[in-house]
């Protein structure tokens, strides 16, 4: 089992903050986001230390919970600090991007961090569609037609034209290339049909987050199967579950903890928003509808003591598949940041070396 | 509306069905093979789909064309069409405006090979994304007038499967040949 840390720049703001999104930019304290860029600095290095495989950073905007809003840019910075981890960017939201300088920046990066980059691509939650107007109802589609057009910039020798359906370029010829050849480890991220089938039809990895085993296992049984169906089969690694992980000495610690976390959303919408995104932002598991997530937090799927969550990702690797775990092991948003760093000692110590050999 | 003709073409007869005013574009893919791609460049061109010739009597598409009245015209073909539109360019490059290749099949004469940096016409290679034999790419790789565009979403029949992006790609590039490469589109939302 290879493990990645999901690091979300740990933001403490000096005064409480609304919790709608989009939350008012004016509120940011620019000295408080200053102190999270470095604590984030000085914790991946212990994280390193610790000896996890990855960080992965993810894409997000508008919003103090996950301060990432140019993953590439994270990335960039993390590579020139961090000389081991390998760096995951989850991902580049796909269908509001150039994917062309997508491509691009990502080339740069797997190459100025040595090959040390892992590429997830996606659509983005719900919220997102709103972050540059992007039309809900076309992010499925764009995603799809995006994510084709960054692996054929990174792989096709000749400089080329895009006649697609969302995006069209008369001429594309990225330098550099990615150093890892023909590109890096890269992963279609989500359950639905369309991604596992994207992943299965050019052979890159498959990420799901989460959900609970049995669902997320529906997505990667499906991945597996469309792979057979395309000739080849992944390996373990090329699957790849994110998920909360609730940590603590005991159980009935853990449990405590969980039952003191708020059930706010991630990105809380207003409801008006909220009701309309419910109705346009179409989601499927492995082909069968699922509600985006717009109302309630993220489940926690891993909880208990260290002994319980050993046995908790023996169990995802039976059920799930899941060759690779990326870990948030706080949620993100909270104002405290000494239950992160317990969290992270306690799973470096007890969790980590046991779960190696799964 | 297309009207079906015929001509004789060193001999051999040789079926065609034709619409639109304008350039002539003659795509050597057959009548039978006509898409709403067709339709679609008939708004802007004289399309004409002829029969293709035995690949190798290039001197008879020649013939044929002259006897449709068509002194210089756009040439367009698919799959092994290609390579018949391709020797014609070679052989009478006074006839041949540009060349349009759709999912052109593997060259199997090595001599053609060899001759095609001497293409003088600007060409276009149109490859689907979901064409996983992708052959056309040597013509880009060997010939200096030779674009390359990847059609998303299309396997080998890009006219059929996406005729909206086959008739705006084919008819931009007819129209400005190395210039269709500068984008004429507009993004002003409001004046």
């Amino acid at each position: 089992m290879k493990v990645s840390f999901f690091e979300t720049v740990r933001y403490l703001p000096p005064s409480a903050l609304p919790t709608e999104w989009p939350v008012p930019s004016g509120a940011y304290d620019p000295e408080a986001g200053a102190r999270a860029y470095r604590g984030m600095i000085e914790r991946l290095a212990y994280v390193e230390e610790l000896g996890f495989d990855w960080v992965s950073v993810s894409e997000h905007h508008y919003s103090p919970r996950i301060l990432t809003p140019s993953p590439i840019v994270s990335a960039a910075f993390i590579a020139a600090h961090l000389k081991k981890l390998t760096i995951a960017l989850l991902g580049p939201i796909v269908p509001h991007s150039n994917p062309v300088r997508v491509a691009e920046e990502l080339a740069m990066l797997d190459t100025m961090a040595q090959g040390r980059l892992v590429v997830g691509l996606l659509r983005g939650t719900a919220n997102e569609a709103m972050t540059y107007d992007l039309n809900p109802q076309e992010a499925r589609e764009r995603t799809d037609e995006g994510m084709e057009l960054i692996l054929r910039a990174w792989t096709e020798p000749q400089p080329f034209g895009w006649q697609g359906r969302h995006f069209q370029y008369r001429t594309v010829s990225i330098w550099p290339r990615p150093l890892q050849q023909p590109h890096p480890p890269t992963y279609a991220l989500g359950t639905s049909r369309e991604s596992c089938d994207f992943a299965a039809r050019h052979r890159l990895g498959c990420g799901v987050s989460y959900g609970p085993f049995e669902v997320m296992a529906r997505a990667t049984r499906h991945y597996r199967e469309q792979c057979a169906r395309h000739g080849w089969e992944p390996t373990p690694e090329q699957i790849l579950y994110r998920a909360n992980m609730l940590v603590a000495e005991t159980d009935d610690e853990a449990h405590a903890q969980l039952r003191a976390q708020s059930n706010q959303a991630p990105f809380a919408l207003r409801a008006g928003v909220r009701d309309a995104m419910m109705t346009l932002d179409s989601r499927n598991i492995a082909g069968e509808a699922r509600a985006p997530v717009v109302t309630g937090a993220l489940p926690t799927t891993f909880v208990g003591s260290p002994d319980t969550v050993v046995e908790q990702v023996r169990r995802c690797r039976e059920v799930v598949g899941a060759g690779v775990l990326d870990l948030s092991l706080h949620t993100p948003g909270s104002t405290d940041l000494e239950p992160l760093t317990r969290a992270l000692e306690l799973f470096g110590r007890k969790v980590l070396p046991r779960i190696r050999d799964i | 509306m297309f009207a079906e003709g015929h001509v004789d073409a060193g001999g051999v007869r040789l079926r065609y069905l034709e619409a639109g005013q304008g350039t002539p574009l003659v795509d050597l893919s057959g009548p039978d093979a006509t898409t709403r791609a067709h339709g679609l460049l008939a708004r802007q061109f004289r399309v004409i789909v002829l029969d293709p010739p035995p690949a190798t009597s290039v001197g008879a598409l020649a013939d044929g064309l002259r006897r449709l009245g068509l002194d210089a015209v756009d040439l367009m073909g698919a799959s092994s069409a290609a390579e018949t539109a391709v020797r014609l360019a070679l052989h009478a490059p006074e006839r041949v405006r540009a060349l349009v290749l759709e999912a052109p099949d593997a060259i199997r004469d090595a001599d053609l090979e060899r001759r095609l940096p001497d293409v003088a016409a600007p060409t276009l290679v149109l490859l689907g994304t979901r064409d996983e034999t992708a052959t056309g790419r040597v013509y880009k790789a060997r010939m200096p007038t030779c674009h390359l565009v990847y059609v998303y979403d299309a396997a080998r029949a890009i006219g059929a499967e996406r005729p909206e992006a086959f008739a705006e790609v084919v008819a931009d590039f007819l129209e400005r040949h190395d210039a269709f490469v500068i984008s004429r589109a507009r993004t002003v939302i409001y004046p």
